[in-house]
């Protein structure tokens, strides 16, 4: 966890960062009315655009709280599931192994990208930008993007293989459903080691019940690493009247070379 | 020369060749009757009536460069000053750094490290970019490492001390049908070219956006670095639009074996 540590600090607060984000209901005194409905778009569709970060869903250990908090997802995304992830047997061992190793060789710990799944579990903040036809997701961590697709395309049906996948979206009602597919045969989902693969095809329903609220259910279905399909929830706040920072995981690294297995 | 640069560009240049999910029609863009694009077409414009930069742009080829495996898509990529009189006005110490660094092969290019290339280093890189054109905010994202920049256009002003970054803090408004975008904030120790042209943190950088017609980007940069340089200094830049393709995944540390193979002379 040491990489985990390192890599998620984050510089204080400086006068700039504190630019009032525009177009933010406000109460009375001033502050963002986080309970607002949410904006909608110029055709009618809810609008995700904001700056989010994650849920403080993990309790400090005994000895406080460390400066960089992640939810529990980053740690273990099946975390809520009664009984975890339905690994396959071979997954099951592959997510031992990789914990007994400390999880030394998570791809992120070596400054790769985290995938579309981890970039929305992570403990830093990512902005959504939706514009038309294309829904883009910025991330503080490496300064990388996502983009998903929402002008109505198919999915491929031979994607280049890639850390992010291929992802197309569509509007059920006031929730935007994202498909995607094409990625990489060996990534990592949380910081356990719990893998997805090639065959994977990825559901995420985003919704934004207020203003101040996103709600993303993502579901796997990797027949190749897990015995049936899974489920799981995240909630976020919205942050607001600050920026992202850039945090170039490669900038005077000096991490890896420590890296131990237990 | 510079052999080690040469093998290190010829290999991450090496793009995929074009696969059926690259080839979807890119919406919007006005056709002519035989289905081609129509990039003589007037620039598309926002409700609010400015021009819309929004689209998939790619350096357009001009000068030739002397590097070695360079194309002319990324000639300036190699030599920012390639169409400059004179050559830049580098302060002493500057042009010596430059020297060092070009009889050193290049070799602490950050780009050939990986790291991040700093917005006008960004402008000259050969892989295509998307610009996103939304109220209060431009964004740019690049193919190369799946990098983005964001330039604020919501009439914020410029940071008095912003975070030293790789990016710097951009800042923008409306002049005419151009986007005037200022800059300051970009970390000491930026290389603008693969020659090792640099910029230092007391720079500030001004680009002007244009975007005469449907398929064509122009943007004039204006450094202006009195610690590198001995007055300020602008080039051109042209972009082509590239229609019914998109960006993809380039990560340049995946698989990574070239930097233990970077010497000097």
């Amino acid at each position: 966890m040491v990489s985990l540590a390192i890599a998620a600090s984050r510089p204080a607060a400086a006068q700039w960062l504190n630019y009032q984000t525009a177009g933010i209901p406000r109460t009375a005194d001033g502050r963002p009315n986080l309970n607002a409905p949410a904006p909608r778009t110029r055709d009618g569709k809810p609008d995700l655009s904001g700056m989010w970060a994650w849920e403080d869903n993990r309790p400090c250990p005994a000895e406080g709280c460390p400066d960089a908090k992640v939810g529990q997802e980053f740690i273990n995304i099946g975390w809520s599931l009664k009984g975890g992830l339905p690994y396959q047997p071979w997954a099951a061992a592959l997510v031992k192994q990789r914990s007994a190793a400390n999880s030394k060789d998570d791809p992120q710990s070596r400054c790769l990208p985290r995938g579309a799944l981890r970039i929305l579990t992570d403990g830093l903040y990512k902005k959504i930008i939706q514009a038309p036809g294309l829904l883009v997701i910025l991330t503080e961590r490496n300064a990388t993007y996502r983009q998903i697709f929402t002008d109505g395309r198919p999915l491929p049906d031979d994607a280049n293989p890639s850390w992010n996948g291929y992802s197309s979206g569509k509007w059920e009602g006031d929730t935007l459903v994202v498909q995607t597919i094409g990625f990489r045969d060996d990534m990592w989902l949380d910081s356990s080691g719990s893998p997805l693969t090639s065959e994977a095809k990825v559901t995420e329903r985003f919704r934004r019940p207020n203003f101040g609220k996103l709600e993303v259910e993502i579901t796997v279905d990797d027949s190749k690493a897990y015995t049936k399909p899974w489920t799981i929830k995240l909630s976020q706040p919205l942050v607001t009247d600050t920026e992202l920072l850039d945090y170039i995981c490669l900038e005077n690294e000096r991490d890896s070379p420590h890296f131990v297995a237990k | 020369m510079n052999t080690a640069r040469f093998l290190l560009w010829a290999v991450t240049a090496a793009a995929p060749l074009g696969a059926q999910w690259l080839n979807y029609p890119t919406p919007g863009i006005p056709r002519l009757p035989d289905g081609k694009p129509n990039l003589s077409a007037p620039a598309p414009r926002t409700a609010d009536d400015k021009p819309d930069l929004s689209g998939l742009w790619e350096p357009m080829g001009e000068a030739s460069s002397s590097f070695a495996g360079a194309s002319a898509r990324d000639a300036k990529f190699q030599d920012i000053s390639l169409e400059m009189k004179g050559g830049l006005p580098l302060q002493p110490w500057a042009a010596d750094l430059v020297k060092a660094r070009r009889a050193a092969n290049n070799k602490d290019d950050p780009d050939s490290h990986c790291q991040p290339l700093g917005p006008i280093k960004m402008h000259l890189h050969p892989y295509p970019r998307k610009m996103i054109q939304m109220p209060g905010l431009l964004v740019i994202l690049f193919e190369r490492d799946t990098a983005y920049r964001q330039i604020f256009t919501d009439g914020r002003p410029l940071p008095v001390d912003p975070q030293p970054s790789f990016n710097g803090y951009s800042t923008a408004k409306w002049e005419g049908d151009t986007l005037v975008v200022a800059t300051n904030g970009i970390r000491d120790g930026t290389w603008l070219d693969v020659s090792g042209t640099p910029l230092t943190d007391a720079a500030r950088v001004i680009e002007r956006f244009r975007r005469p017609s449907f398929g064509r980007l122009e943007i004039d940069i204006t450094v202006d670095d009195s610690k590198a340089y001995t007055k300020p200094w602008s080039i051109h830049v042209n972009q082509s639009l590239a229609a019914d393709t998109d960006m993809l995944e380039f990560v340049c540390l995946e698989n990574e074996r070239d930097v233990r193979h970077l010497v000097g002379k």
